[in-house]
């Protein structure tokens, strides 16, 4: 089975999504947003495209979006997602950082086997103000109305907090969802 | 979790490949991260390893001669060079200077000390964090890239580079190394300079010194937490006995986590929190007042500066 590809946007917790991904035994592959996307292409079952500081120097990440897998967006790759696809990030009216409770409206995907209500970290001044077409709300925030995203035809999520810390609570499970929705995807 | 038993086997056999038969010249700080690099090194080379303490004048309490004592078994050279630092430290207020400063100075140091080993290769304890923060412009780290090595080292070997701290200390206790090492709290490279917001005087760090002391006096050992310290940030007005002090305001910070990556300030009860006050205002001249730190990491870091 072909791996998946973690996409280091130069965010600080990219390395912690690939500990994750070894600690709950996710085959997993690290690359730089420089890649040119025929070099990605056919070499991975799903791409995670993690977090990082500006859209400006997503360099590739959004390319990644049209090699037909699945992906999955933390933070700015939530932002990746939802710019690539008509909608819009802006700076949120208060930043998240630190701790956040989320309400999840939709288990559908990446958010199942979750509680309604979980605290999760997070570390963002942008946000998605306008959803992208296609896109459903899974889960939404006080202080973030687009605090997880996603299109299940295509196979395409994001979540604005970040799951890949160990102040989340329980956020391997978004990774074991993407990880099953890759393996029915094949 | 990394498993310890292959991974010792394996950085045993890097530092083993990788040094070609040569002297292995390291900076040891008593940290878990460079403990671990030196008992793989023991294992791995023996006598061919030659450790550098380098006591720059800004530890804490009582800390250069509690590692002379834990590492007498090893070929350890202790370098007395606080003055230089304070030295070099004059009128540096800007905390990234600050850094670059003592990294510097802390390079010099150990390259002429090294030199005289005719060591050929340099060992380090570096770990994942210091590479992330030092890529993204948070903090520049004294032991990561971008500082120019006089000396012509035939290669750097760094055996804990995938590792976060966590897995350290797991490697640490499969290596048998005593659980005061194992389990010792995280201490910047620049040490108590990063505890004394703006210019670096004896002055403050001695007060940060002593400061730092009490704060893990008081919590090691009841909350172990991952990190709590102390740091002295700035002036303000005060009245000890009856006579205005225009004295020293120290923070305390205690944090809980996992890897440094994400923190949060640990709930202290009130008559904890009371108690670390009233030693610090009496047991230290010049503080006026004491202040505890509640900012979780985003958006703080642990460390001031």
């Amino acid at each position: 089975m072909l791996p998946i590809c973690l996409v280091n946007n130069f965010g600080q917790f990219n390395h912690l999504i690939k500990r994750m991904l070894r600690d709950i035994e996710i085959d997993a592959v690290m690359i730089k947003n420089d890649v040119p996307p025929e070099e990605v292409e056919g070499s991975y079952r799903g791409i995670i495209l993690g977090g990082g500081p500006s859209l400006e120097r997503a360099n590739h990440a959004p390319d990644y979006l049209d090699l037909g897998v699945p992906v999955l967006g933390i933070c700015l790759g939530l932002h990746i997602i939802a710019t690539r696809y008509g909608g819009t990030v802006n700076p949120g009216k208060m930043g998240g950082f630190g701790g956040v409770e989320v309400e999840i409206v939709d288990h559908t995907g990446i958010l199942e086997g979750y509680p309604d209500r979980i605290s999760v970290w997070a570390s963002h001044a942008d946000e998605v103000k306008v959803m992208p077409e296609g896109f459903t709300l899974l889960a939404r925030s006080n202080i973030c109305g687009n605090e997880a995203i996603g299109n299940f035809e295509k196979n395409i999520y994001g979540v604005q907090w970040h799951p890949e810390v160990s102040h989340t609570t329980e956020g391997y499970r978004v990774f074991e969802n993407f990880d099953r929705i890759t393996q029915d995807n094949l | 979790m990394v498993n310890t038993e292959k991974f010792i086997e394996q950085a045993i056999a890097e530092i083993r490949e990788k040094s070609h038969g040569k002297k292995v010249v390291m900076a040891l700080s008593g940290g878990v991260d460079s403990s671990v690099c030196a008992e793989l090194a023991r294992r791995a080379i023996g006598e061919n390893l030659i450790s550098i303490y380098v006591d720059t004048g800004l530890m804490r309490k009582g800390e250069t001669e509690r590692i002379r004592e834990l590492f007498s078994d090893l070929n350890l050279q202790v370098v007395e060079a606080g003055e230089e630092f304070f030295e070099a430290l004059k009128g540096v207020i800007d905390p990234e200077e600050k850094r670059k400063v003592i990294g510097e100075k802390f390079i010099r140091i150990f390259e002429r000390e090294a030199k005289k080993t005719k060591a050929a290769y340099l060992l380090q304890g570096t770990i994942y964090p210091d590479i992330i923060e030092s890529e993204g412009g948070i903090k520049s780290h004294h032991n990561v890239g971008g500082l120019p090595y006089d000396i012509d080292f035939e290669g750097l070997i760094e055996p804990l580079i995938d590792l976060y701290k966590d897995e350290v200390r797991d490697v640490a206790g499969a290596l048998g190394l005593p659980a005061e090492i194992q389990h010792r709290m995280p201490f910047p490279g620049p040490g108590l300079a990063v505890r004394c917001l703006g210019e670096v005087t004896p002055e403050k760090v001695e007060i940060a010194r002593e400061a730092n002391a009490i704060a893990e006096e008081e919590l090691v050992e009841q909350f172990r937490p991952w990190q709590c310290f102390a740091a002295v940030i700035g002036l303000g007005t005060g009245v000890k006995g009856d006579v205005r002090l225009h004295g020293w305001i120290v923070a305390v910070r205690a944090v809980h986590s996992r890897d440094a990556m994400t923190a949060d300030a640990i709930e202290l009860p009130w008559p904890v929190m009371h108690k670390i006050s009233s030693r610090i205002t009496a047991e230290i001249h010049g503080v006026s007042r004491v202040v505890y730190d509640i900012t979780p990491k985003p958006p703080a870091t642990i460390e001031y500066e």
